[in-house]
């Protein structure tokens, strides 16, 4: 297609895509990364902080683009790491 | 019909071979300027010819009845006609042989039309020469024609279609519909194409999907058909009757079992631009592309869903899906089909209006695309049917249509007209009137052509209400920043005066280009493309829905832009042409394949390594050569580089066309220019610049071999050996040939000889090489007029040098 695509969607605003919220229960990490790793969206990264165990546990990086995959939650070995449904304006 | 009385030479050939000659006035196509009852005495004094008349029309009943009389009475072994193209009459004159009882490859064709009474409408006395020089070489050639027994070989009755827009879901029920397989292969997801995208048709304002969806739905159920869509051709080989096709199924990663609930749709996370809506709409990265989709099965885009390679991180669609089709693990698949012919419906690209820089597109947001206003005002389109301005979602009160953006443009854009776009804006005009009738309306145009039937009415309709025309496009458009209204500000040529019209929305109406990925189809299937970039038919008149390649068919947009009714009634032709392909069920080949002389083959391989079919099997431990006579094409390539003489080339041998090049050079050879054309490209091409007028020197002489490949180095010696002027090699253009990449040898083989030239201090630029489009008149014209100067500054000294240094060399 030549003509490339280019224009705002005019149901852009209608689209209603899930909203996710992290939680990372920090000194149960140690510190594997698989949640970094496979998150779809990127939406975490390595934090400067140590746990208990002396690793650096994931942080939220961009929260908003979280879309509630949940796959944190089932790749972490040691339950450190859910999300849950965003509470949000409007009704999504 | 004036005749020349026949004449005998002096005494009887002592051969038995007895040649007639036939020269042809076509009214006053040939006549008019070449003394043809001249040429027909001058052809009754060559060697061998028994007899030679002249007439009015020769290809006409009567003209072939005489011939075919005269085969009998004065038992001829030889035909020889001088007429037009043997593109065009060569199988006509070929049938009245067989006819009479003569093999068909006894006949030569002399081209004093295109090649000689086209091109040089006021030189009578020179055309007429020329015409004799052409006459003699087609009798020195048929002096050494063989009669050819041609192979048959079977046609498999099942054919592919590529492309299933409209064209391609016609062709295919046709032809699925007579009974043949049909094997329907579209590149998106559903097929459908553009005409599915449009809101309404012109001139009857059908609604556009309502009519298509039902041919959509036969096209998915029909038992006769094989639907791949979401899959491309890779790979054609074989010929007429037996291709072989390779087709890339991509995986849909959703299996049959998929109802199109659109369940796993909503539960989607990632959304994009909807191709279909020309982004104006939203889809999930699984999606059906439209509601009206065959197949309705739903399709996973890969490359925006989250889950990638083998890592599953998001399964909302997994679970959303009751029947459970959705399979992650689907691998992209390629099919063999087996097919004898081939329609090719790829359809055409829309233009795309952002590199005219003065109407702003992609800058204003209110000035939109036909293709973009077509989804605006569909009831299922993005806006529900509404007209809306993206900048502030209103409805226009007055909107503008600006014509022909991207046709009939010398600077930016094509030069061609797309054919289609004043109708739809007609169309679409009245479209908006339907609905909001207070709408100001105007059309900006260059010239309104409603030449199809009831376009003239429809046209008439939109003047009456109230639908403004006005002739001469803006020069530029300015946007005002408050209201996002547009400045259109030009000239009114009609009435000479300056207009600047302040319209709510501007839709620019995108003319037809060809797809961009058009040189893929062209290449697998060895066709030719026009100028325009359009696939070119095998003759624009009589056979336009053929291609230079056997047993493949054009149909749609492929060919050159055309509205529905024409994308239908092409595709209905071609499905007919393809079946009487199919109901034949066997068809013959040209005995032009080689034959190989065993005892002089040394079995150097040498032949099968330029050889671009892989049809010559060389074996050196048992010393065999094979010819594989059914994967040949004919090029004459192995013959060409054969270098003991070993393979001879039927009806292309190389005695036949050396006596062309001693009859070309008999007389004033330093003055003339030996032409050596491929029969697809360049010989095509030359016809072209004839059949457009295009005037040129009479100094050349062409001889047509079926590949530039065929063209051996010998051959170019002996021409300069017999103290010709300049010589040019010519064929289709490199990585366009016809027979793959048989040029490539040409190229070659001509830089050792320019190399060779100027080792022995000869002027290479006597020996030029060209490569022509079949469309490319104008520019085998202007190549002739440039050798022409060449061979004037020849000095004569330079041609015996030549002469003398060629003969001691050449092997």
């Amino acid at each position: 297609m030549p003509l490339r695509l280019w224009r705002k969607p005019l149901d852009s605003e209608k689209i209603k895509i899930p909203e996710g919220e992290v939680h990372v229960l920090k000194d149960r990490c140690k510190g594997c990364g698989f949640c970094i790793e496979f998150c779809p969206k990127e939406v975490l990264e390595q934090s400067e902080e140590f746990n208990i165990k002396g690793v650096h546990p994931p942080q939220v990086k961009e929260e908003t683009v979280c879309i509630l995959c949940s796959f944190c939650e089932a790749v972490c070995p040691d339950f450190a790491i859910f999300s849950v449904k965003k509470d949000c304006k409007g009704g999504c | 019909m004036t005749e020349t009385p026949t004449q005998y030479p002096d005494s009887e050939p002592s051969d038995g071979i007895r040649i007639g000659v036939y020269v042809c006035h076509c009214g006053l196509n040939i006549a008019g300027s070449v003394d043809c009852e001249e040429v027909a005495k001058f052809a009754a004094a060559l060697p061998h010819v028994v007899i030679a008349k002249d007439n009015r029309y020769t290809c006409s009943d009567q003209g072939q009845e005489l011939i075919k009389q005269d085969i009998k009475e004065h038992k001829l072994n030889r035909l020889v006609v001088a007429s037009c193209s043997p593109r065009l009459h060569e199988p006509t004159f070929r049938r009245t042989c067989e006819e009479a009882g003569l093999n068909k490859y006894l006949f030569e064709m002399a081209n004093i039309r295109e090649h000689c009474s086209w091109v040089h409408l006021h030189e009578k006395g020179k055309a007429t020469e020329k015409a004799k020089d052409l006459v003699r070489m087609a009798v020195a050639k048929a002096t050494l024609l063989e009669p050819q027994e041609e192979n048959v070989v079977p046609i498999l009755r099942k054919t592919l279609v590529i492309g299933g827009g409209v064209a391609g879901i016609q062709a295919a029920l046709d032809l699925a519909d007579t009974g043949y397989k049909v094997y329907l292969v579209e590149k998106e997801p559903s097929i459908g194409g553009r005409m599915a995208q449009i809101d309404k048709t012109f001139p009857t304002m059908d609604c556009s999907i309502c009519i298509l969806a039902p041919k959509m739905s036969d096209t998915g159920r029909h038992p006769n058909i094989e639907l791949l869509t979401n899959s491309e051709v890779e790979d054609v080989k074989g010929y007429i009757g037996n291709f072989k096709v390779q087709v890339l199924k991509k995986p849909r990663f959703v299996a049959d079992e998929c109802t199109a609930c659109g369940d796993c749709s909503k539960e989607c996370p990632v959304t994009t631009p909807n191709e279909f809506d020309i982004g104006l709409a939203t889809r999930r990265a699984i999606y059906t592309p439209f509601a009206q989709a065959v197949p309705s099965t739903y399709i996973i885009d890969r490359d925006l869903c989250l889950n990638k390679e083998n890592v599953i991180t998001c399964d909302k669609c997994l679970k959303a899906c009751e029947r459970e089709a959705i399979d992650f693990e689907m691998k992209p698949e390629t099919v063999e089909l087996e097919v004898g012919t081939i329609v090719v419906a790829t359809g055409a690209d829309v233009y795309d209006p952002a590199s005219l820089v003065e109407y702003g597109y992609k800058k204003f947001p209110n000035v939109i695309t036909s293709l973009e206003f077509e989804r605006l005002i569909n009831a299922g389109g993005p806006s529900g049917g509404h007209l809306l301005r993206p900048s502030d979602m209103k409805i226009p009160k007055s909107v503008a249509f600006i014509q022909c953006v991207g046709s009939r443009s010398e600077k930016d854009g094509h030069l061609y007209c797309s054919n289609v776009c004043c109708m739809n804006t007609i169309k679409d005009s009245l479209l908006i009137k339907e609905h909001w009738p207070e709408t100001r309306i105007y059309v900006f145009y260059v010239d309104i052509r409603a030449y199809g039937k009831g376009f003239e009415d429809l046209f008439k309709r939109a003047k009456k209400d109230g639908v403004l025309f006005i002739r001469g496009l803006p020069a530029e458009i300015i946007e005002d920043r408050k209201t996002n209204n547009l400045w259109l500000i030009g000239e009114n040529t009609l009435q000479k005066e300056l207009y600047k019209i302040n319209p709510e929305m501007v839709i620019l109406s995108i003319g037809i280009e060809p797809r961009q990925d058009s040189d893929v189809i062209q290449r697998l299937l060895t066709l030719s493309r026009t100028s325009d970039g359009f696939f070119m038919e095998a003759h624009p008149k009589l056979r336009p829905v053929d291609t230079p390649t056997g047993g493949v068919f054009l149909a749609g947009c492929a060919e050159s832009p055309k509205d529905i009714k024409d994308s239908v009634t092409q595709a209905s032709a071609a499905s007919a042409r393809a079946g009487i392909l199919m109901a034949q069920g066997k068809v013959t080949v040209e005995a032009i394949t080689p034959r190989l002389l065993a005892e002089k083959c040394q079995v150097c391989g040498l032949c099968a390594r330029v050889c671009p079919y892989n049809a010559i099997a060389v074996d050196k431990e048992t010393k065999r050569v094979d010819l594989i006579e059914a994967a040949c094409a004919g090029c004459g390539t192995c013959g060409a580089e054969c270098p003991f003489e070993a393979l001879t080339m039927r009806h292309f041998t190389d005695e036949q066309i050396l006596a062309q090049i001693e009859a070309a050079t008999e007389q004033d050879a330093d003055k003339k220019i030996v032409a050596f054309c491929c029969n697809w490209c360049s010989y095509a091409g030359a016809d072209f610049a004839g059949v457009s007028r295009m005037q040129y020197p009479t100094n050349v002489r062409i001889i047509r071999t079926m590949c530039s490949g065929r063209v051996a180095p010998k051959f170019i010696e002996h021409t300069f050996a017999r103290g010709v002027g300049a010589i040019l090699v010519s064929g289709c253009h490199l990585g366009d040939c016809h027979y793959l990449n048989a040029n490539y040898q040409t190229q070659k083989r001509i830089e050792k000889l320019w190399k060779k030239m100027e080792r022995l201090g000869l002027d290479k630029n006597r020996l030029q090489l060209a490569w022509f489009t079949a469309a490319e008149g104008e520019k085998f014209a202007s190549k002739i007029k440039e050798m022409q100067s060449i061979v004037d500054s020849v000095t004569l000294d330079e041609i015996e040098k030549s002469k003398v240094i060629v003969k001691r060399t050449a092997r």
